[in-house]
Parts: structure tokens; C-alpha cells; sequence
């Protein structure tokens, strides 16, 4: 039969007890070390509200060049050129390429707005779909990249991006005109 | 009366004795948690927040008075050049107001504050300011090895700013040996 652990009396156990709490250090023996934790709930909650509160925004820059008056556009030379221009008026988009100005379906030469709006908003697809036609319509024009797009004095900014951006490339990401001039209507 | 406990022996003593300072050290250790170095962690990434977004375009005020368009545009934006305000009320360069807009805006500015009339695409005095920008610009240009014969700006314009008004400043610009211009717009896909 085992023998039964050996007790301490109630002195030991209180003087073990004692002995055995870790001594709570008084501020001036903290090892001279700044409590820096207040500091740093405050940047805490400087940072939380700094999180809460700004609204992070995404930006782009679209990159062109000074406007030029008259849209003359390129220089002829003996290879054709498309030489595509935009006007933006407040029923939809007139074009001018190859000389002349595009009539409606972008098709072929002739009078009256080649895209005009579908409703009361601008049809930025159809532009695309025009502007891919006429780039499409003779291998040497697959270089051309400039577009000088201009508009009506009182059309909008956002307009004349939604243009840009229709004008850029197609849907599925074809490059088409990515180079912005911007014209003086006269 | 109970009977007085006899004492333990010294080794059971101090055997009781280490065992309980074992215990208590551990108790203590578990009594809090050190967040110092996760608050160290926290406090780097707000200054980097604070930092970047004061340096960045995200710092730009979008308010009634100056929304900019959306664009399907994905790329980085150019931080290179003057930055020129054109919201609802005024056009500012370099943070300074140079000129009021009016509420109809589809002439232009106001005739006064150009060149030759209301048909003259020219504002005086965006054109003072611009050109004493762009010598600034052309002398840290020289001093930095870079193409000195043209500035950059970035145009930032509301979203409803007429065609005619962003021509005059584009034009002005032009005229004050700007050469490139990078318009902001906000990344994002149309509606």
C-alpha cells in the first residue's frame, strides 16, 4: 500500500502562497519604459475612422493633344486614309471619312447623321459598330489610329468620353481609333 | 479542538513551493495579451493610408459642384503636369481660381475674360497663370534633364461642362506651350 502524500501544515501553505505571487512592480520600477497603449488606441481609432469615411476612387487619364481648328486632318498622301472625323450635335454623331461625309448606316457617302441617337440617349454602341465598318473597309486604313472628334458648344464633357471610349475599341477588344484629337467646330 | 497539522519536511516544503511559483508565473503570463506589435502594424499602415491618399488622385473632391465622368478606361492615371479644375462655378489652376464660370456655359466664359470677344477661344488670365506655371516648369525641366519645349496638364472636368468651355481651355493651354493633356475620368463601366 502506497504511502499517503506528506501535508503541509496552514503556516506552510500561507508562507508557500505568498512566496509563490508575483510581485506587482510599482510604476517607478517598470523599467523606465512610456505606456504607450493610450497612444495607440487613439491611432486605432484614427484608423478606423479614417477606413469608415474615405471612399477610394479609381481614375484614368485619357491622353490627347492641344485642339486644332478647321479638322483638316492628316496631310494627303498617295495611300488612301480614312482621316475619321466625329461631330457630335444634339441628335447623334455625324462622320466624316475618306473625304466625305458618312450618311446614315455607314455605308456609303451621303447626307445626314451617320448614328443618330436611339431615344433620348446617345447610341455609343451603333458608333462603334460604324466606326469598326469604316476602319474595316480597306486594308489600308488598319494603321490609322487618330480620330478628331468635335462637337456642338453646348455638349457635355461625359459625351465626349462616352464617345472616345466607343471609338477606342470594339467589344470584343479590337483596337480601333485610341489616338484623340479634338477639333474646333466652326 | 482540532489537532495542530504537523509540518511537512523542508524538501516537501520547498517541492510545494516551486510547483506553486510554476503555476502562479503561468497563470500570469495568460492574464493578458500582447498587442504591441500588432498595434505597431496598424499604426505604419495609417500612415501609409494618410500618405498615399494625400498624394493621389483618390484625394480629388467629388461633389455637385465637380463630377467627373466614368470611362471604361482601366489604366494607370498620369500624376505628370498642372492639374486644371474646370467644376460647375469655376476653373482652377494649381489650386488657385482663375476664372467664375457662368450658368450657362455653352458660350464659354464670360466675353471679359477673353482676348479679342466672346468668339475669341483665349482667357486672359488662365493664360497668365498658365504661363507663369509653365516657365517654372520649363526651368525644373532644364534642371532635370527633360524635354523643356512642352508642358503636361491634367484636365479634370465636371461631367456636364460644354464642349465650348473645355475647348477654351484646352486652347488657352495650347497657346501657352502645353502640349499634352491627360483628362481624368473615374474608372468604372458606363450605365
Amino acid at each position: 500500500m502506497a504511502a499517503e502524500p506528506e501535508k503541509l501544515s496552514a503556516a506552510q501553505r500561507s508562507k508557500v502562497r505568498k512566496l509563490a505571487t508575483p510581485k506587482e512592480l510599482a510604476p517607478d520600477e517598470e523599467g523606465g519604459e512610456l505606456n504607450i497603449v493610450p497612444f495607440l488606441d487613439i491611432i486605432m481609432n484614427v484608423l478606423m475612422f479614417v477606413l469608415a469615411t474615405v471612399t477610394t476612387t479609381f481614375t484614368a487619364t485619357i491622353d490627347t493633344l492641344p485642339p486644332k481648328a478647321g479638322g483638316h486632318g492628316p496631310k494627303p498622301t498617295d495611300a488612301p486614309t480614312l482621316g475619321l472625323t466625329i461631330l457630335i450635335v444634339p441628335e447623334g454623331f455625324s462622320m466624316k471619312a475618306k473625304g466625305g461625309n458618312v450618311g446614315p448606316g455607314c455605308d456609303s457617302i451621303g447626307g445626314g447623321l451617320a448614328v443618330a441617337k436611339a431615344g433620348a440617349d446617345y447610341d455609343y454602341p451603333a458608333v462603334t459598330r460604324c466606326v469598326a465598318k469604316l476602319k474595316g473597309s480597306n486594308d489600308a486604313f488598319a494603321d490609322e489610329t487618330n480620330v478628331t472628334i468635335s462637337a456642338n458648344p453646348n455638349i457635355p464633357y461625359s459625351t465626349v468620353i462616352g464617345t472616345i471610349d466607343a471609338v477606342r475599341k470594339t467589344e470584343d477588344g479590337k483596337e480601333l481609333f485610341p489616338d484623340v484629337n479634338f477639333g474646333l467646330a466652326k | 479542538m482540532p489537532p495542530r497539522q504537523k509540518a511537512a519536511s523542508m524538501s516537501t516544503y520547498k517541492r510545494m513551493l516551486r510547483k506553486e511559483i510554476r503555476k502562479r508565473a503561468g497563470d500570469h503570463e495568460a492574464n493578458f495579451l500582447n498587442i504591441t506589435a500588432m498595434m505597431d502594424m496598424m499604426t505604419i499602415i495609417l500612415v501609409f493610408l494618410l500618405k498615399s491618399m494625400a498624394a493621389s488622385s483618390a484625394s480629388i473632391p467629388q461633389s455637385a459642384d465637380l463630377t467627373m465622368p466614368k470611362s471604361i478606361l482601366t489604366t494607370e492615371a498620369s500624376q505628370e503636369g498642372v492639374a486644371v479644375l474646370i467644376s460647375k462655378t469655376h476653373i482652377v489652376l494649381d489650386d488657385q481660381a482663375i476664372v467664375d464660370v457662368p450658368q450657362d456655359a455653352s458660350h464659354g466664359v464670360e466675353a471679359k475674360f477673353k482676348r479679342g470677344g466672346p468668339n475669341d477661344l483665349y482667357i486672359t488670365k488662365l493664360g497668365q497663370v498658365a504661363k507663369d506655371w509653365r516657365e517654372r516648369d520649363r526651368q525644373i525641366r532644364l534642371a532635370t534633364g527633360k524635354d523643356p519645349s512642352g508642358s503636361e496638364a491634367i484636365i479634370i472636368a465636371d461631367k456636364d461642362t460644354p464642349y465650348r468651355l473645355l475647348v477654351e481651355v484646352l486652347f488657352t493651354l495650347g497657346q501657352t506651350e502645353f502640349n499634352k493633356y491627360h483628362l481624368m475620368v473615374l474608372q468604372g463601366v458606363k450605365k
